[in-house]
């Protein structure tokens, strides 16, 4: 991994989850701080300023969307989420209180340290907002000048569809439910019932910016949870 | 109450008769005959009040002769002499009869209704205490004992149609002759008809819906028992047993409260029933609730040694050892099995509720391939949306429905040469979306098209390396029910199979109208 050696804390409480963890990153070469319990966790997290924060769904002593929303109360460091089947609801809860990734346990050691790397990558590289062009394979979009292109041709959007896509191609790699988005991009405005609408407006974007709307490869559906931008 | 006269009131209102007759006779000269009338009329009205019908008349009669003696000229004699006289005379008379009577008749009512009163406060208490008696054994027993105090009949037992089967058990033991139950009870519970036994050892059988009291009216035997179904909601549900002498001579009212008596019997019944039934329901929903946490907890403690496992395999990999692959891809299996059969549990006890929202089936369609291509690498999937382009939308939960698309996808390569490709296709018809997963496989043999939606059901001659329990299609049928779809099944003409998954198509005409009201900020 390139640039200065990278801090990351795992919050668990089963020693060889924590283990694979730290296995996991040495091969990375980043520094592992453990913690077995929430509070443990914040503490150090606080004390240490940890670059990744890894966190466990069902930690004996606390809610992890609580743990969730302490953290982000004074750290930027992106939270990455050890999930479970069956907790789709706890997982969209954490990802609202501000985790940015999720993976699911039994997982792999490629899956965990390719999201590691994203996340790390990603909060290293800063906010994007110097990026005025963002470029995705074919697709290209102009922030200041609001025009999407696909492979070189204008593409024409509604002004939903020009804001959920900005929404999403400036959080790249981020899982954004769909709370998330329909908050970024109503912000107040009168919406009636239309968040039940976001996913058909999702599903409009996506024909007009992907080639094949069946595999998509800007904009990726995730079950129960909301969408994410690329990766 | 009785009709009958007491001495001494008769007495009391002679002497009141005589002291009214000698304080008026001194004016007698100065009162006008109507004053002394109603004066008579007000004493007679107060005996008729006190001492009942009878007293009331013999007042007004001796009223009647002390006003013609002392107070009708001339005076001292019965005869009368001025005509108008007799018609005072006759007015008064009538008058005090029927004030009497109609006095006798208020009481009357007052009387009956006093006693309804107290009927409907017994029923009101029995009622209270057969639905809050803590076993419902008790509160029959209460209703035997209240209709032996009441109804003066002299034995009284209870029997209940068994909770487990149809047999009859004596409920009041106490009253039972002996623990055995009489075939004629026996009779009763089975028919749901009331029956009489006689005087001479016969018995008399009634038929279903007919009131009891008619076996007690034909002329022959004297009646001994009576055995009245207990009915609840057109089920019979014990025999009351109601015996003595008494029962010939019951009359309208004792009926009605025996009627009462035995529909709160009849409910008491029904409660020994009810608590036994909810007593087994509880039960066997606690062995549910076992079997979900223990397939719940063994999902959840095989998470963290499965993750070490894949996590070691992939050490292994690192080192060049190929089996590591493999030792990853069991771990997965193991994984989404013990899942499987977590999901079929909560499917059956109806705990998975599904999110139902509006989707569109771009968002179903990419989903499940993104699933399918990385979990099923190398086997072709064809996914056709419709020509016309159109954007089909539907309200169903998204990531329930991608399971069941997954499971289908799986289920159709797992029994299709691996060469040949599966093919998703999507129509919307009839408000209905329809899914079809087809394959180029042998298809499902006849008359297997229904079981092989049961769960751990495999084909007929399955190689064993096919390597599932079973549960795919189980699954997916009941989570496309539970959101208001279904799955069928189809043969192709040109061989293999078709499965198609349905679920509630909505219309996007709002979608598009929220759209455009979306200004810019």
């Amino acid at each position: 991994m390139p640039g200065p050696r990278n801090t990351v804390l795992v919050v668990d409480d089963e020693p060889q989850i924590r283990r694979v963890v730290r296995n996991a990153l040495d091969g990375e070469g980043a520094r592992v701080l453990e913690a077995a319990t929430a509070r443990e966790g914040i503490d150090l997290a606080a004390a240490e300023r940890p670059d990744l924060i890894v966190l466990d769904i069902g930690l004996p002593d606390g809610n992890g969307a609580d743990v969730c929303r302490e953290l982000r109360g004074w750290t930027k460091a992106p939270i990455l989420v050890l999930s479970a089947r069956h907790a789709d609801t706890e997982k969209v809860a954490l990802l609202d209180a501000g985790a940015d990734d999720y993976v699911t346990k039994p997982f792999s050691t490629v899956e965990f340290t390719a999201r590691v790397r994203a996340l790390l990558r990603r909060a290293n590289e800063g906010p994007g907002e110097a990026t005025a062009i963002i470029t995705h394979g074919d697709l290209a979009i102009d922030l200041p000048r609001r025009a999407v292109h696909v492979g070189g041709a204008a593409v024409h959007l509604t002004p939903l569809e020009w804001e959920l896509l900005k929404v999403l191609a400036t959080h790249p790699g981020k899982v954004m439910t769909h709370q998330h988005l329909f908050t970024e991009v109503w912000r107040g405005r009168q919406h009636g019932d239309a968040q039940q609408y976001l996913r058909v407006h999702v599903a409009h974007l996506r024909r007009k910016v992907e080639k094949d709307p069946v595999r998509p490869k800007h904009i990726v559906t995730i079950p129960a949870v909301g969408y994410r931008f690329g990766e | 109450m009785t009709a009958t006269l007491h001495v001494r009131q008769a007495a009391g209102w002679a002497l009141v008769l005589a002291a009214t007759t000698a304080v008026l006779l001194p004016f007698r000269s100065e009162l006008d005959k109507a004053h002394v009338s109603l004066v008579f009329l007000l004493v007679v009205l107060g005996a008729g009040a006190a001492g009942g019908r009878i007293l009331g008349l013999l007042a007004a009669a001796a009223s009647f002769l002390l006003f013609d003696w002392f107070f009708l000229p001339p005076y001292g004699t019965l005869t009368v002499t001025n005509p108008l006289d007799w018609v005072v005379l006759i007015a008064f008379l009538v008058t005090s009869v029927v004030a009497a009577q109609l006095l006798h008749r208020e009481q009357e009512s007052a009387r009956r209704a006093r006693e309804l009163t107290r009927e409907v406060d017994r029923l009101a208490t029995l009622g209270a205490e057969a639905l809050s008696a803590p076993r419902a054994e008790d509160a029959l027993a209460a209703v035997v004992a209240v209709l032996r105090a009441t109804t003066a009949t002299d034995v009284c037992g209870a029997y209940l149609i068994d909770t487990a089967g149809s047999r009859l058990v004596a409920a009041s033991p106490s009253d039972a002759p002996d623990s055995a139950v009489p075939p004629l009870v026996d009779w009763v519970g089975r028919e749901g008809a009331p029956a009489a036994e006689l005087d001479d050892g016969t018995s008399r059988l009634g038929s279903p819906g007919v009131a009891s009291r008619t076996l007690t009216q034909p002329a022959g035997p004297l009646v001994r028992a009576l055995l009245i179904p207990l009915g609840v909601r057109g089920q019979t549900v014990g025999v009351l047993r109601v015996a003595g002498r008494g029962i010939a001579t019951l009359d309208d009212a004792r009926w009605r409260f025996l009627d009462a008596l035995a529909f709160y019997a009849a409910l008491g019944a029904e409660r020994v029933r009810l608590a036994a039934d909810v007593a087994h329901v509880e039960a066997l929903r606690d062995a549910d609730r076992l079997k979900d946490a223990l397939i719940a907890s063994v999902s959840h403690d095989l998470r963290t040694p499965l993750t070490t496992i894949k996590a070691l395999a992939h050490d292994l990999g690192a080192l060049g050892d190929e089996r590591s692959q493999v030792i990853e891809e069991q771990a997965d299996r193991l994984n989404r099995f013990v899942g499987d059969l977590l999901d079929l549990s909560r499917l059956s006890a109806g705990a998975l509720h599904p999110r139902i929202e509006m989707n569109a089936v771009d968002d179903l369609l990419s989903a499940t391939v993104q699933e399918t291509e990385g979990r099923f690498a190398g086997r072709a999937l064809q996914v056709e949306l419709p020509e016309d382009g159109e954007l089909l939308v539907g309200r169903f939960d998204l990531a329930q429905s991608v399971r069941v698309l997954v499971n289908l996808i799986e289920n159709a390569y797992k029994y299709s040469p691996p060469d040949t490709p599966v093919t998703v296709s999507v129509r919307r018809e009839h408000g209905r979306l329809l899914v079809s997963v087809a394959d180029c496989g042998p298809g499902v043999p006849v008359g297997e098209e229904q079981r092989i939606f049961t769960p751990f059901y495999r084909l007929p001659n399955t190689a064993p390396d096919v390597g599932s329990a079973g549960l795919g299609l189980a699954i997916a049928k009941r989570m496309a029910e539970a959101q208001g779809g279904n799955i069928t099944y189809a043969r192709r003409a040109a061989g293999g199979s078709t499965f198609t998954l349905a679920l509630p198509a909505a219309e996007i005409r709002d979608a598009d109208r929220a759209a455009a009201t979306f200004t810019k900020s």
